[in-house]
């Protein structure tokens, strides 16, 4: 079991806010990590900390040794991380097809490169990640005429075609219905034996439970405890800190 | 006649190329510039002084018209990379300003006020040769290059990039290089309409450059409809012959022709965007997502 | 004594750019319409103002006319464009177009009825005479001095002391609270509208009486309103009405280096140092990606 990426004592404040205060996480290949907490903890902050949204005030981050910090977000990516966000971010006038190939060129100069035969490869990767999530049917719409979880598989699509092996899914599986979830589930199955590595931001516990091997429980923007999924849940401390008087809608 | 509708097509061939490569910015990148004019205007001045000082091989000027305005374009790349929407507007516009001051002063490049004069007829490997079959040529090239970019992967990565540039970024694109590649891309084409206008004319001056002859560029853009292939060149073909049509008018007296046009399609683009801006400008009217 | 006449000539084209760019600001900050068409009631103030005058109408019903002017311009921009642009959702962009194409329409429709070319009052108040050494004044630089302390004063107790000035400017500092109190956003953007147009026309009305008006000088006034507000740090009246000041004594100031006709290029400078050095402006928050 590698690990691919890990993060030490990553630390971010907002003015006084200290939203992220000493986060340290390994992800391992073909392992799924869920990162739990109350809204506010600090989850996706932290995301935005590894991938170069955010730069940190303190701390690293590592991918297979090689340091990141700094890094702008696009050459994290090229370390094939590829992430979800909270608030989807679909190329919303762009189709369903155009969205997913997007997903798999870099194309930042006039071609990609690559010639016919990788062309072919990519449209092939683009085809099988609507597959997967079900929107082969949905090519050709617009991601703005989308229904709710269309849009939810729809971001889950780019990050299938986008052939990364380290994924951080930022609540990807909230608002799902049951079938919906059951789909996602297998997605991300389906990956794990594959080999990636998957941090998963989820409210849910019984999807959490269901898909991941690790937890690590954030709060106030540390890490409060980490470990296999059954013991983390049994402590009553983190449960009252989980289900405690904060408000629970969506962030 | 001949004569007078060969100006007009030789015209129409040099707008509906500043049009196109505006649409690309626009359409496809969501980049609002409001300074295309500024580009033309070098690519005039540079492709006049290749003719004057040099040779007046119109290819030599072109690519030098190109390599000058797309050069340039940096100034304008380089708000696109740091703010978005109307401060870029914004930035554009003062750019606009700035660069017909500057067109109009510095006398050395442009000739100043009176701008440059006699600038010998056009050849090309030392044949003499008229500028309308050039700019059809060249006209047909950019349509080809624009349509070929914009259905390609770059087009792509600019509508991503312009619908959500943070997950176009998270995606691993290079998102100030393709900003800055497609800005240079559209002001190197705007720079070729520039001499080759230098050429027709074999005068210009800071007149056909300032921010009025932004906002038609920018009209034919919109009323044509942005993102689409023709539509600029439909805008362009429709603003043009705006003038003649008007000429014809036994009521609008001449001097005013040129205000009567302005306010048309000013009024065209205020109409269209209150009441039909999905039909016609396509996607863009709609609210876009926040990256 | 060059730098003391220009800065003195500066701080005078300060408080007018101040003047408007507040009026800019108030629009933007309780509306979020980028409303490109504010030098257009400046215009048109402008040119209400130089009608009656030269109809031999006193100046006060002038420049009355000039606030009716723009003040209703400002209404209709609201009411008859950005309302129904907003109502299916237009990006900014669609509405920059479409503001532009009033601008433009207006522009020529002056142009056409008016005149082109710099048109002025002659009054002696703008008759300079020697107050130092080398130093000339008009009796227009107290003036301007004067409209501009009085209107922010009472700008600043309208927005502190009434209830529809408070609720403009709740508005302006957070956007949700709209939704949230379900305050009437209709007529507080009228309101924004109105009051923002309306600073315009003093403005317009003392350039008129001083270098002058042409039908294109909308587009300046609305360069130098959005770069102020822009430098200011949007959201931020205060900060537009300094950056107009600064901006005006900045141009002023560079005469003493430039000729004149550079003077437009100094802001576009400053507008431009801030857009890649610091695009949240003096007085706004730093930006997170
Ligand atoms: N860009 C930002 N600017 C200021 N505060 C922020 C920013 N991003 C997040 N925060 C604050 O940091 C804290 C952590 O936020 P976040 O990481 O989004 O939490 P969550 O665990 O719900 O994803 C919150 O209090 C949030 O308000
Ligand atoms: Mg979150």
């Amino acid at each position: 079991m590698t690990e691919v990426l890990r993060t030490e004592s990553l630390a971010r404040a907002f003015g006084g806010l200290q939203a992220v205060a000493g986060v340290s996480l390994s992800l391992h290949a073909g392992q799924v990590t869920a990162l739990v907490g109350p809204n506010g903890a600090g989850k996706t902050t932290t995301f935005n900390l590894i991938t170069g949204n955010l730069r940190a005030d303190s701390g690293a981050a590592q991918i297979r040794g090689r340091p990141i910090m700094g890094m702008k977000p696009w050459q994290v990516a090229r370390l094939g991380v590829a992430r979800s966000f909270q608030d989807l971010r679909l190329f919303t006038h762009m189709t369903v097809r155009e969205n997913v190939l997007a997903a798999t060129e870099t194309a930042s100069w006039f071609w990609q490169p690559g010639g016919t035969r990788a062309r072919a490869q990519r449209q092939q990767r683009a085809d099988a990640a609507m597959e997967a999530t079900g929107l082969t049917a949905l090519a050709d719409a617009r991601a703005v005429d989308l229904a709710y979880a269309e849009r939810k598989f729809l971001s889950m699509a780019r990050i299938l075609a986008a052939e990364a092996d380290i994924w951080l899914l930022d609540e990807p599986a909230s608002g799902l219905d049951l079938a919906s979830r059951l789909r996602f589930g297998q997605l991300l199955k389906d990956a794990q034996a594959r080999g990636v590595a998957i941090c998963l931001i989820e409210h849910n516990l019984d999807v959490v439970v269901e898909l991941s091997n690790r937890i690590a429980f954030l709060d106030q923007g540390k890490v409060l405890a980490e470990g296999d999924p059954e013991t983390i849940l049994r402590d009553p401390a983190l449960a009252a800190i989980y289900f405690g008087d904060r408000p629970q809608e969506a962030a | 006649m001949i004569a007078y509708a060969a100006n007009l097509a030789t015209l129409v061939a040099i707008f509906c190329i500043l049009a196109a490569t505006l649409n690309f910015i626009i359409g496809f990148a969501g980049i609002f510039s409001v300074a295309h004019a500024v580009f033309f205007g070098l690519g005039a001045y540079a492709g006049a002084q290749v003719a004057l000082l040099l040779v007046p091989d119109a290819l030599l000027a072109c690519i030098v018209a190109a390599i000058v305005a797309g050069g340039l374009s940096l100034c304008l790349a380089l708000p696109a990379l740091r703010v978005r929407g109307e401060y870029f507007v914004a930035a554009s516009l003062g750019l606009q300003m700035m660069a017909t001051t500057l067109f109009a002063e510095a006398k050395a490049f442009t000739g100043g006020i009176g701008g440059l004069v006699a600038i010998p007829r056009p050849t090309l490997f030392g044949i003499e040769v008229g500028v309308l079959p050039l700019a059809l040529v060249a006209l047909a090239l950019i349509l080809f290059l624009t349509a070929r970019l914009q259905h390609g992967a770059f087009g792509r990565s600019l509508q991503s990039i312009r619908d959500a540039e943070s997950a176009a970024e998270a995606l691993g694109k290079n998102v100030a290089a393709a900003k800055t590649l497609a800005v240079a891309f559209a002001c190197a084409g705007a720079g070729i309409g520039g001499a080759l206008f230098a050429l027709h004319l074999s005068f210009v001056n800071v007149e056909s450059f300032t921010m009025d002859q932004s906002v038609l560029i920018m009209a034919m853009v919109i009323i044509g409809g942005t993102g689409t292939l023709w539509g600029p060149v439909i805008g362009a073909i429709i603003l043009l012959a705006l003038p003649s049509g008007l000429a014809f008018l036994p009521f609008i007296p001449a001097t005013e022709v040129g205000a009567v046009q302005q306010i048309i399609y000013g009024l065209a683009m205020t109409l269209l965007m209150v009441f039909r801006p999905a039909g016609l400008v396509g996607d863009l009217s709609k609210g876009r997502a926040t990256a | 004594m060059l730098f003391l006449q220009l800065l003195l000539q500066g701080i005078q084209t300060g408080a007018l750019y101040a003047l408007t760019a507040a009026g800019f600001a108030l629009i933007f900050g309780a509306t979020r319409i980028f409303h490109f068409a504010h030098g257009t009631s400046f215009t048109l103030a402008g040119y209400a103002f130089l009608f009656c005058w030269n109809a031999g109408i006193p100046w006060w019903a002038g420049a009355l006319a000039g606030i009716v002017a723009a003040t209703l311009f400002g209404l209709a921009m609201e009411r008859f464009v950005y309302r129904p642009i907003q109502r299916h959702e237009g990006s900014f962009f669609t509405v920059f177009v479409a503001a532009f194409g009033v601008a433009v329409v207006v522009q020529n429709l002056i142009g056409m009825f008016a005149g082109r070319g710099f048109a002025a009052v002659d009054t002696s108040l703008s008759r300079a005479t020697e107050v130092l050494p080398d130093v000339f004044l008009a009796p227009i630089f107290w003036i301007a001095i004067a409209v501009a302390v009085v209107l922010f004063a009472a700008l600043s107790a309208f927005l502190t002391r009434t209830h529809a000035g408070v609720a403009l400017r709740a508005l302006a500092q957070n956007p949700d609270l709209l939704r949230a109190y379900g305050l009437s956003s209709n007529r507080l953007s009228m309101l924004a509208f109105a009051l923002g147009s309306a600073m315009a026309a003093p403005a317009a009305v003392l350039t008129a009486m001083t270098t002058g008006l042409n039908e294109a000088i909308g587009h300046h006034v609305m360069l130098i309103s959005i770069a102020a507000t822009i430098v200011g740090g949007v959201g931020s009246l205060r900060g537009a009405a300094l950056a107009g000041l600064m901006l005006g004594v900045a141009e002023s100031v560079a005469l003493q280096f430039v000729d004149t006709q550079w003077a437009e290029a100094v802001s576009f400078l400053v507008l431009f140092a801030f857009i890649i050095f610091r695009p949240s402006g003096i007085f706004g928050v730093a930006q997170t990606r």
